[in-house]
């Protein structure tokens, strides 16, 4: 289903559930979709099952997802909360992006032209709240 | 399960384990590592009912080990040096396995085959090294045991092997909670399968911890001013280590995540820069702590 860098500095659970969150925010897992168990995930990625289950808890109590005794685990219906988090993290890319084209010497005006420009390709009708 | 208290070890004057207390939680795998000579095998060994410890308790499942058969019938240890009967065939050996652990899976065994296609009715001793090793894990995983403990498991496999081999310890720990001890220093090999570390070093148990608190508990950072450093840059911060490399600081640092990064920002380096630590570079400063520090001798 998906790779994870176990080499990497950053801890497996938390690429785990970084990885999950990826996949219900962009609908690859719909709400109520059953997620793989953790003895299959476990075989599938070569990691210890104890890792998946942790990861499984965090997003249990995130809200990301439900478990059913004996079922397994389901993604939840958080649309909201996911938008949420997934516009702070925008907001943060974009705040470092701008950051490091002022550095370069873009201009807050070419930079708005930028976003005016954005803004009529993606078909201008939205009112700008 | 496996619980050590106070255990004590000696060979004939020579203190080699002095005073271990650690406990392997069911269906945990438990990533043992220390500097060489440390007394890993050793303990393993004792953990294994091979050796008698001098003081202090060793329990599987809340009871002691040493010659109870009933309880090292469930427990399979794997030494970095491998014995098998010499002129025995891996059939003849799966036989005499199957007469000794009363678990013994036959059909795994034969299903095992296809994970390591070795031919069954040749002599185990005129295998290379790694191949060895391969018929001592398909051994041992038919054997069906509750407690799995490896001395310096994937030594001497390939890649291929090291995956199918670990992958097998994995579905044992998922399908029934199998416990595992597994020794190395090679980091890389265990970092991504053990849930817990443990750190051992002269003889006692230096360090314990989840693998995951342990990585994200650790960060390095890296910042440079182009003005002088502030001078109040590490107050209220833990810091395991700290050097300069021309105009950038390099420093270990020990908290939480988010708070080390606001305490950074508010200094306005030019160059920030912070990175979880890998469970090598975690051993090294660890290590460093204990007086076991790399000393850069020139030669």
């Amino acid at each position: 289903m998906f790779d994870l860098d176990v080499r990497s500095r950053k801890p497996i659970y938390e690429q785990l559930v970084e990885k999950l969150k990826e996949l219900i925010m962009n609908d690859v897992l719909k709400v109520d979709d059953q997620l793989p168990s953790v003895r299959t995930l476990a075989q599938q990625l070569t990691i210890n099952p104890n890792t998946i289950q942790k990861a499984y808890r965090e997003l249990e109590t995130q809200g990301y997802i439900y478990s059913l005794k004996g079922k397994g685990s389901f993604v939840n219906a958080t649309v909201k909360s996911v938008n949420i988090e997934k516009l702070e993290k925008v907001k943060k890319e974009l705040v470092r992006l701008l950051t490091e084209a002022m550095y370069l010497g873009v201009s807050s005006q070419e930079l708005e032209r930028l976003i005016a420009d954005i803004e009529s390709s993606l078909g201008g009708g939205r009112s700008n709240d | 399960m496996i619980k050590v208290v106070n255990m004590e070890k000696s060979y004939e004057n020579q203190l080699v384990l002095k005073g271990v207390n650690f406990t392997v939680q069911k269906g945990s795998i438990y990533g043992l590592l220390g500097s060489n000579g440390a007394g890993k095998t050793t303990l393993l060994k004792t953990v294994s009912g091979i050796l008698t410890q001098d003081k202090g308790h060793v329990f599987i499942d809340d009871s002691p080990l040493f010659e109870q058969v009933q309880i090292k019938d469930r427990v399979v240890f794997i030494p970095d040096t491998l014995y098998f009967f010499p002129q025995y065939t891996i059939r003849q050996t799966a036989q005499f396995y199957k007469n000794i652990y009363s678990c013994w899976d036959e059909s795994r065994f034969l299903k095992l085959n296809e994970v390591f296609e070795i031919d069954i009715d040749k002599k185990i001793h005129k295998f290379s090294k790694g191949m060895q090793r391969q018929v001592a894990f398909w051994l041992a995983m038919s054997a069906m045991p509750k407690i799995l403990v490896l001395d310096e498991p994937l030594d001497g496999l390939d890649p291929v092997m090291r995956k199918k081999v670990k992958n097998l310890i994995v579905q044992d720990v998922a399908e029934r909670e199998m416990t595992v001890l597994i020794s190395s220093h090679n980091l890389r090999e265990v970092e991504d399968i053990c849930d817990h570390i443990g750190i051992l070093h002269k003889g006692t148990i230096i360090l314990e911890k989840e693998l995951d608190d342990l990585k994200s508990d650790v960060h390095k950072v890296q910042v440079a001013f182009k003005k002088d450093v502030p001078s109040n840059l590490f107050e209220d911060l833990n810091v395991l280590y700290k050097e300069e490399r021309g105009s950038v600081l390099l420093c270990i640092v020990r908290g939480n995540n988010t708070d080390i990064m606001s305490h950074f920002k508010t200094f306005e380096p030019d160059i920030f820069d912070m990175l979880p630590l890998t469970l090598e570079e975690i051993f090294i400063y660890e290590m460093g702590d204990a007086g076991y520090a790399i000393k850069n001798i020139l030669v």
